[in-house]
């Protein structure tokens, strides 16, 4: 059998869609899920719980019986995490509300796609890395208050053991944290860098 | 009566539906996600329609909205059992019927299926009978660079379909 392009066009040209009309139901059907959408709505589900974090988290002093020594250290700790989480929060909350317009030309809609997406999972992990070393430090300076008697008698620890401490746990905090993205954001940025390359691709 | 901008707008996207229904078959090769990729369309053309002032037509603004969900829209991982009202209310042909592998516009279909995102627009927009310059003003690339891969493109498109059995 024979076909060619000018047959092609002309069979595609007499395609109907049926005869069922599209309907007022199916404009109320469900959310819109755009990759930035569904990006949008996991992020919301995590800040929920990281609003429920934080809370537990003010009360740890009284839960875990902590030092009445350390309890203005862990209050200057938790206000700045506080602090921060609400900054990023608010940044993110432009990003919820933010629309997007679909008539503009493929290259744009993709570049706009590809760089919001980016934009707040960069600002996603980068307030993970700010709670994580807050964490980190607040641990460190219990470690120190409790464990010795002054900041000279750090010298009594191994240097390397604080060294590899700090280390591995910054840099175990990166791959969780650089994990959890590629696991939960990744494949919508992914699939969208993709067709801008095949786009670019000359 | 007055028509309210709801009903307006629904007149004409049943008038160009076949638009909607054309690249939800390009796009997707399962009628679930052919189903879910038409959905997604018809509520993002509604979103966008308050935007839309009228300084083009209606379907080179229709074009565009349509292709750029299908070019970003992702299948979803799990099946729902469920039907939907969609079953019902559109007629998605499926390719898999044995009347239809007759049909030259079911063995492109099953062709395109082996294209690129990219390559889908560039040959949907093709048979839309658009100019080499109406794709690389829709597409936002160089006229010369639409030639191109259009082009590359129809060769691809040319040897998938001998492959099964066309002489082209």
């Amino acid at each position: 059998m024979a076909m060619n392009f000018d047959e092609l066009k002309n069979d595609w040209n007499k395609l109907d869609a049926g005869q069922s009309d599209i309907s007022t139901e199916m404009l109320s059907i469900k959310a819109a899920q755009t990759p930035v959408d569904k990006i949008r709505s996991k992020m919301k589900h995590e800040f929920k719980y990281q609003l429920l974090g934080l809370l537990v988290l003010a009360f740890t002093p009284r839960i875990f019986g902590l030092n009445p020594e350390i309890k203005p250290v862990f209050v200057a700790f938790y206000s700045v995490g506080c602090g921060f989480t609400a900054y990023y929060f608010a940044r993110f909350y432009i990003f919820y509300k933010s629309s997007y317009d679909m008539s503009l030309d493929t290259r744009k809609n993709l570049l706009w796609f590809y760089y919001e997406m980016k934009i707040n999972i960069e600002l996603y992990k980068s307030l993970t890395y700010i709670l994580g070393f807050i964490s980190l430090s607040f641990f460190s300076t219990y470690m120190f208050v409790t464990k010795g008697s002054s900041l000279l008698s750090i010298t009594k620890y191994s240097m390397v053991s604080i060294i590899v401490f700090c280390f591995f746990g910054i840099l175990i905090m990166g791959l969780i944290t650089e994990l959890w993205v590629k696991v939960c954001y990744g494949k919508q940025v992914a699939k969208i860098k993709e067709v801008l390359d095949k786009l670019d691709d000359e | 009566m007055k028509e309210t901008t709801e009903q307006i707008f629904l007149r004409q996207i049943n008038e160009n539906k076949a638009i909607i229904y054309k690249i939800s078959k390009m796009y997707m090769d399962r009628s679930e996600d052919q189903e879910d990729l038409f959905q997604e369309i018809v509520m993002q053309l509604w979103k966008a329609y308050s935007g839309f002032r009228g300084d083009s037509k209606f379907t080179t603004w229709m074009y565009r909205v349509s292709l750029n969900t299908a070019l970003i829209f992702l299948k979803k991982g799990k099946r729902q059992v469920a039907a939907t009202f969609l079953d019902e209310n559109i007629d998605l042909i499926d390719v898999s019927d044995s009347a239809e592998k007759e049909n030259k516009i079911a063995y492109l279909y099953k062709a395109v299926q082996e294209l690129n995102a990219i390559e889908k627009a560039l040959i949907f927009l093709f048979l839309e009978n658009q100019s080499h310059k109406e794709i690389a003003h829709n597409l936002g690339i160089t006229e010369g660079n639409a030639r191109v891969k259009l082009n590359r493109t129809k060769e691809k498109l040319q040897l998938i379909i001998k492959k099964y059995g066309y002489e082209f």
